[in-house]
């Protein structure tokens, strides 16, 4: 943990070094802003490992007791105002990659142009739309949890992608209604040496609705899904005549239709907060068809915002499947499709199926600061292994586990 | 005794209610005397400090100035206006500006600078405590929420 720690440190110095200070009176050409969270995660469960995204290769659990990798990560951003209407964001995040490495990596660099005071467009590398925070999920400082509830937030794991976005605001009296468009494409890599995930042609159009302390958030996103290392199992599927191509038709992700729907709402007078979503999305492949919701309320008593947060994700989609008939089959090829078959049965029953119960504690103790504890209990769907990876031979699906996390947010 | 207790309580709060009025009443909203706008409602006040809203309801422009972070007179000001604190304040701009979706509003180092600056662009709007007011700006009423 002490390296990792370290490499965080010189990561964050070499975000600082060259840093302007621009507190002019006139609004600055640039202006450098940087966020982070320094947190450390504990899990009952030591025979896997509890990740915050599909991104990261281990965490909290069997390779480490306490983990530092689930929540850490800093980053810097630098925006330019080249005139009144047009900006560029240039926006860079260290935090544990696919290789275990704290690379910094280029979370977003767009221009926008403002046509209007109420429509901009812009071009390049933007926020992937689809939650209520999807704009700031890695800016702890701006949540009120340690972490976003996985159940929904686990369901589009991509933040950025490669394209374009419009935005255009209309005001009703007290209402303030903005319409965004999107459309672009992603490639993050997955750990393990397991390839990529790849979505090309993604569009979405979201709806967010401002009016007092009320805030609505509706999205929909689609998009061409490819997860590489699904790749093999079907086409070893298709070596098994017709029976074998149906089931690589029916399960497989080269390039199928994955949308997704969202839905939010936040309700924040001040004193206390109450919200909650609700997602869906249909992979049309063996990633399934799957639900979520969270409701989650605070209460703020001076500097402390103690909350809880309930949150469900359900399969609605099938998670198991006969596969192919190996009676008919010669015994060597036999073999090789009961293999097949079992692969297959394996991940279609890991699907994410679960709940949880989480408290926590926010703690504004200073300026730009904040520290949280939260405590979450996880009870796992029948067969189901949710957000736990590098599973071992010890480890029995559908249990429950527990987390306790510590994290300190900044914002400067 | 139930009675009593609940009388008790509602008084305790009418006497809290009215002694945070007369605490928070020393803030105003001002402009340049030569504005056209006459009145805001406190929404509208908050949609244009939280950078919701950057026109008067009237359409034209509306630029916010701020006082410094920790100032009472922000304090003050935001806990009217938008019900929010000082860290809440902070959360609502980091969430709009580690997306370059805009900037807070300008900061000037106390209200005389404030009014310098009305003076100076009449399309600004800015607050300050009541007894600073003078000749040079334009108190707006606002109902607070």
């Amino acid at each position: 943990m002490t390296p990792r720690l370290n490499r965080l440190a010189l990561a964050v110095m070499t975000l600082y070094a060259g840093a302007v200070d621009a507190d002019d009176s006139t609004p600055p050409m640039f202006s450098l802003s940087s966020f982070g969270t320094v947190g450390i995660v504990h899990s009952s469960e030591k025979n896997a490992d509890f990740t915050s995204s599909i991104y990261k290769p281990n965490g909290a659990g069997h390779t480490r007791n306490w983990d530092a990798d689930v929540d850490s990560l800093v980053g810097a951003q630098l925006t330019a105002n080249f005139t009144s209407q047009l900006s560029a964001v240039v926006q860079v995040i260290s935090e544990q990659r696919y290789d275990d490495s704290y690379r910094p990596g280029l979370e977003w660099a767009n221009f926008k142009y403002q046509f209007t005071p109420d429509f901009s467009v812009r071009v390049g590398r933007t926020v992937q739309p689809a939650f209520l925070f999807s704009d700031s999920r890695k800016v702890g400082y701006t949540l009120p949890w340690v972490r976003p509830p996985g159940e929904v937030y686990s369901m589009v794991p991509v933040t950025s992608t490669d394209g374009m976005d419009l935005s255009y605001r209309l005001h009703f009296g007290d209402l303030t209604n903005t319409v965004q468009g999107n459309y672009g494409q992603s490639d993050p890599r997955l750990p393990h040496n397991t390839g990529k995930s790849l979505a090309k042609d993604s569009w979405g159009v979201s709806n967010l609705t401002e009016y007092g302390a009320l805030t609505t958030r509706v999205t929909y996103q689609q998009t061409r899904l490819t997860v590489e290392s699904f790749n093999p199992l079907f086409d070893s599927f298709r070596a098994f005549g017709e029976e074998g191509n149906a089931i690589a038709d029916r399960y497989d992700s080269k390039g199928k239709r994955f949308e997704f729907v969202g839905v939010g709402a936040i309700y924040d007078p001040g004193k206390w907060f109450a919200m909650g979503e609700w997602g869906y999305f249909d992979s049309h492949s063996i990633i399934g068809t799957l639900s979520a919701w969270y409701l989650s309320a605070g209460y703020r008593m001076d500097a402390f915002t103690p909350y809880v947060t309930y949150a469900r994700s359900r399969t609605l989609s099938e998670t198991s499947s006969a596969g192919l008939t190996t009676s008919t089959l010669p015994p060597d090829l036999a073999g090789a499709a009961t293999g097949l078959n079992g692969a297959l049965n394996t991940i279609l029953a890991s699907s994410s199926s679960q709940q949880t119960l989480s408290v926590g504690v926010r703690w504004d103790f200073t300026k730009n600061m904040d520290a949280k504890l939260q405590y979450d209990h996880t009870r796992l769907g029948s067969s189901a292994s949710g957000p736990l990876i590098n599973l071992q031979p010890g480890f029995e699906p559908g249990g429950t586990f527990s987390l306790l996390s510590l994290a300190v947010d900044f914002v400067f | 005794m139930r009675f009593l207790k609940r009388t008790g309580c509602a008084m305790a709060g009418v006497v809290l209610y009215v002694g945070s009025t007369l605490v928070m009443a020393d803030v105003v909203v001002v402009v340049a005397t030569a504005s056209p706008v006459k009145a805001l409602a406190s929404n509208q006040v908050a949609d244009i400090f939280l950078g919701k809203a950057n026109r008067f309801p009237s359409g034209a422009q509306a630029v916010p100035v701020d006082q410094p972070e920790g100032s009472v007179t922000r304090d003050e000001f935001y806990a009217k206006f938008t019900g929010k604190s000082a860290a809440q304040l902070k959360a609502h701009w980091s969430k709009i500006i580690f997306t370059g979706r805009g900037q807070p509003p300008e900061t000037v180092s106390n209200s005389a600078e404030v009014k310098k600056h009305i003076a100076e662009n009449p399309n600004t709007i800015g607050y300050i405590e009541a007894r600073e007011v003078d000749g040079s700006v334009r108190v707006v009423p606002a109902d607070p929420q």
